[in-house]
């Protein structure tokens, strides 16, 4: 993978990564929290902006627990998002590093500790959200096994690990079935894939249909509802709308889950 | 098994608390630190008695170990918040909250009490305006329909509350609608 060295985002230089998240910090600074910084004595107009940040001014951090979420709430597996996940474990593996050379330094002083320790902490709390991200999407991988092995659109959506998984799955839970069960059954039964007439098909796919609250990153285009109207979403609104109505809105990320 | 069965329906609160933990809180640090680059940017320096700026999961670490204090966010006090629930109890709609409150209040009262002027009033508080919420939320039940509800200035913690109700409920609305419709293309 690439290194990131040159990114400032060694442990004890500060390069360009700070002035990243100085710019982050003006864009979602609420102005009162600004105003009252400056000590400022008219606090009168109470005008607060609460709304979210752009995409644009989030860290690599933020951006992973956001895709954490939408994932979350998602009924369909999403995109994966393999180059952010690349930079984000190359730089815990960076900040681990870095700790690991300063523990072995003897001569390193308490103070030294203390920032060891929060830099842990932190590299902790990234692979904790890593990890979640990636169960979930498994979870949801295991769940729709079979219909994405079938569907290439959905293959597209999968790393190459996540797809040798969801293949390897679903083959091992039908020579189960079928060793298990099916084998005993008259030949005309032991499908896994019937589609009778009136009943829910066999093979389990995402209910798009089901409902999901869209949270608005930025002015959103029109998309139209169930009941036929159409909908634009202002930056900072809260909905409650069937999944399928924002899936556009949510691959572009201009929308998050919440 | 990738995912826990307690997890599959919903977002549980120690996870939204984890994401609120990322926003920044200002802090007097009581020891010195270089600045330093973290994963999520570089904090610092600390330099008592001088204000900066950390993430809440930071702020909590030094605070725990009695090496900082908090500065309360602007909306965390008695006046704001009294302004809020003079709003929540007499206007129909949501009065505008920062989206987390609920997570950040609780993770700063709970460690950092003391640092804080009259914590039991806005603990009470807090709890006013989220019953009075509570209370519009369960209300906006019956605006629902098969479409769409919108719900301005909802807060996270209280959107993760009425989640499984209403998701469900959206649910069975779609199906009253599909279904006379799907009979009639039958006929």
């Amino acid at each position: 993978m690439a290194h990131y060295d040159d990114d400032g985002w060694g442990m004890p230089a500060a390069g360009p990564s700070r002035a990243r998240r100085d710019t982050a910090m003006d864009v979602d600074d609420p102005p009162l929290v600004a105003r009252a910084a400056d000590d400022e004595p008219a606090r009168a107009p109470r005008r607060v902006d609460f709304r979210p940040p752009p995409p644009s001014a989030e860290t690599p951090f933020e951006q992973l627990l956001r895709h954490w979420m939408n994932e979350r709430h998602a009924p369909d597996v999403l995109h994966a998002q393999e180059g952010l996940l690349a930079r984000l474990l190359d730089h815990i593996k960076k900040q681990t590093d870095d700790v690991a050379l300063l523990r072995a330094d003897p001569d390193s002083s308490e103070d030294e500790h203390f920032r060891i320790m929060l830099v842990q902490t932190e590299a902790e709390r990234a692979r904790f959200a890593l990890r979640a991200y990636i169960r979930t999407r498994l979870h949801k991988i295991e769940k729709y096994a079979r219909y994405i092995v079938e569907t290439p659109e959905m293959r597209e959506r999968l790393t190459q690990a996540e797809l040798e998984h969801a293949q390897r799955y679903a083959a091992l839970t039908e020579s189960h079935f079928t060793r298990a069960v099916l084998d005993a059954l008259p030949e005309e039964q032991r499908g896994l894939d019937d589609n009778v007439p009136f009943m829910p098909p066999m093979i389990s796919r995402p209910d798009k249909t089901r409902a999901v609250f869209a949270h608005a990153l930025v002015q959103c285009p029109p998309v139209h509802l169930p009941d036929g109207s159409s909908m634009e979403m202002e930056r900072g609104q809260i909905s409650l709308t069937p999944y399928h109505v924002i899936e556009q809105l949510l691959a572009r990320g201009e929308v998050e889950l919440v | 098994m990738a995912l826990p069965p307690s997890l599959r329906t919903s977002v549980i609160p120690a996870e939204l608390e984890l994401i609120a933990s990322e926003q920044l809180v200002e802090i007097i640090p009581l020891v010195a630190m270089e600045r330093t680059a973290f994963i999520s940017g570089a904090y610092g320096p600390l330099r008592p008695p001088v204000k900066c700026r950390v993430p809440i999961w930071m702020a909590t670490n030094l605070k725990l170990k009695k090496k900082c204090h908090i500065v309360p966010p602007d909306w965390l006090n008695v006046e704001f918040l009294q302004g809020r629930l003079l709003l929540e109890t007499t206007r129909p709609e949501f009065s505008e909250m920062p989206f987390r409150f609920a997570e950040i209040a609780k993770v700063l009262l709970d460690i950092a009490s003391e640092d804080f002027q009259e914590p039991d009033k806005i603990r009470s508080l807090l709890k006013d305006i989220r019953e009075a919420r509570q209370a519009k939320s369960r209300e906006g039940l019956s605006k629902l329909d098969h479409s769409e509800l919108s719900l301005p200035n909802l807060s996270s913690m209280e959107i993760n509350e009425i989640r499984p109700f209403f998701v469900r409920s959206m649910g069975v609305l779609t199906q009253l609608v599909r279904d006379p419709a799907g009979r009639q293309m039958e006929l």
